[in-house]
């Protein structure tokens, strides 16, 4: 518990590094949202598509969630506190578990945030009285962007460096996954980047035109879960093993 | 209270410490003594379990670090690369500090009262002045009152007015019975205040001693001046010392001592105008052990 208090105080005490992602969030939220909701006049299928295409505009917090995740772990590393927080914590992995619990529940803040914004901006053009799956895609976009946390802060251990760490990620999810998806259609859908696209995509709706997704959202779930426990426990490994210099 | 048993670490094909034992006593004032990169820091660091030894133990207070409950209470360290988080104030440091560990916010605030840090507080270390942020990261290790404080080159970027402070804070620490091991690659630093230094070079243990005993171990002098200084010379010499002439005409005399010298001298009718034991210095003695290698 106290190891918890003190990873939250960590990130509160950073004020500029969350205020600048909680802005930069909301900011692309309300963008997004209003983008979509404000054409719900020129489409022809009304309001209650729109507002299936508003909540996944909710997704955007995944990619704050997974920056925020390697921030709480790569910033100990990058500014040296990571040495005073294993002097006063020796038991590394138990710095790690708490930094994973603080990188999921800030992770589902952050997106609870997201979709309270997407739906308050959407509100100025569509009513969003959700029906009962959408809500339950509200539940998914949150338990999505708390994994994207915990995988970030997982990555974060692993690579320690926060440029590194950045620079992976966008290269894996922005252009490995996508080229791989070109290569092997099929096998790109079991990537963790898919996989938890999977997790906070509409249920019966295909993401292309011929084929829709390989496997469903409980699936979905189970695997985006165990991606996020392997990366933990990499992460974890190499924050114990590692020397701190 | 401090014990290093063959530790050794390796980096690639560096050795850094290479089979070091020492041990360093509770209630007093240790000083871990070498040139730069001669394996201070790594030595700390294997101590305080941030690095893994290639070989190898060490334990404080009887335990392994990592084996220590609420370290922050039993050791305080202050790493030379104690750096913080820029955009977080020093009080809000030192409230993350307290919070690890249990330590209630109050006495956040005695210890920035004791490193006089108590106006800078609210700002971003980031504006810190390197001498600000070692009070900080001082205060920091003093936070939860340990048995045990380690401190590598402490004095760097202080001013002379705080290297006065920080002698002083580690004096009185020490008189109440706290075990200090502080390291610097400045001699003069640490033979004020320390009772005793483990000298390191390279990686390897070079000699354990109190202060003391080590000027006490090289060779002291004696120096004398006369205005027959050639005569004199060549008594001395064929009474078996080595004499060296100074540059200001006095004489360097090893292998004797100030007696035996006055006593030769009036045998002989030779005036003298000065006779003084040349103490040999910490410095001498560090500067012979580690193979004269410069300090700084």
């Amino acid at each position: 518990m106290r190891l918890l208090a003190a990873e939250v105080l960590k990130v509160r005490t950073a004020p500029r590094t969350l205020l600048g992602l909680v802005l930069g969030l909301v900011g692309l939220s309300i963008l997004g949202a209003a983008s979509v909701a404000s054409g719900a006049d020129e489409t022809p299928f009304g309001e209650e598509d729109t507002r299936w295409d508003v909540l996944a505009v909710g997704s955007t917090a995944g990619i704050f969630t997974l920056i925020l995740g390697i921030l709480i772990v790569t910033w100990e590393y990058r500014h040296g506190t990571i040495t005073q927080t294993f002097l006063a914590t020796p038991r590394r992995e138990r710095v790690m578990a708490s930094k994973f619990a603080v990188a999921l529940v800030v992770g589902a803040v952050l997106s609870v945030i997201c979709v309270i914004v997407v739906l308050v901006t959407a509100a100025f053009w569509i009513s969003v009285d959700l029906s009962g799956s959408q809500w339950r895609m509200v539940g998914r976009l949150v338990l999505g962007a708390a994994l994207w946390g915990v995988l970030g802060a997982g990555i974060g251990g692993v690579l320690q460096s926060q440029v590194g760490a950045i620079v992976t990620v966008f290269v894996w999810f922005l252009v490995a996954e996508p080229l791989i998806g070109v290569q092997f259609d099929r096998f790109a859908d079991y990537l963790p980047g898919r996989t938890l696209d999977r997790l906070t995509a509409r249920e019966e709706v295909a993401p292309f035109g011929d084929g829709g997704w390989s496997f469903g959202i409980a699936a979905a779930a189970l695997l985006a879960g165990a991606y996020a426990l392997v990366v933990a426990a990499l992460g974890t490994a190499s924050a114990v093993w590692r020397d701190v210099n | 209270m401090i014990e290093v048993e063959n530790l050794t670490k390796r980096y690639g094909k560096t050795v850094a410490v290479d089979d070091l034992t020492f041990r360093v006593s509770s209630g007093r004032i240790t000083g871990f003594l070498g040139p730069n990169g001669a394996g201070k820091t790594t030595t700390l660091k294997a101590v305080l379990a941030l690095i893994r030894p290639t070989s190898g133990t060490t334990r404080v207070l009887g335990h392994p670090y990592r084996d220590l409950d609420e370290p922050v209470r039993k050791v305080g360290a202050v790493l030379e690369t104690s750096r913080y988080h820029t955009g977080r104030s020093g009080r809000n440091h030192l409230r993350v500090v307290a919070a690890q560990s249990g330590i209630p916010r109050s006495r956040v605030e005695e210890l920035l009262e004791l490193v006089a840090m108590k106006g800078p507080a609210k700002r971003r270390v980031g504006g810190y002045s390197l001498g600000m942020r070692q009070r900080l990261g001082i205060a920091a290790a003093l936070l939860g009152d340990p048995e045990v404080l380690i401190l590598d080159e402490p004095a760097n970027g202080l001013d002379p007015a705080g290297i006065r402070w920080l002698r002083d804070l580690l004096r009185s620490l020490a008189q109440r019975g706290r075990t200090i091991f502080v390291s610097s690659h400045v001699l003069a630093e640490v033979e004020q205040i320390a009772d005793e230094v483990v000298i390191i070079h390279r990686g390897r243990f070079v000699a354990q001693s109190t202060t003391t005993e080590l000027a006490a171990r090289v060779a002291a002098g004696v120096r004398v001046r006369s205005p027959d200084a050639t005569r004199l010379r060549d008594v001395l010499f064929a009474a078996g010392m080595s004499v060296n002439r100074l540059d200001d005409g006095a004489l360097a005399v090893t292998d004797g001592s100030p007696e035996r010298v006055g006593e030769l001298a009036a045998a002989n009718n030779i005036v003298l105008h000065e006779l003084a034991a040349e103490k040999a210095t910490l410095e001498e003695a560090f500067l012979e052990l580690t193979g004269g290698e410069t300090t700084s």
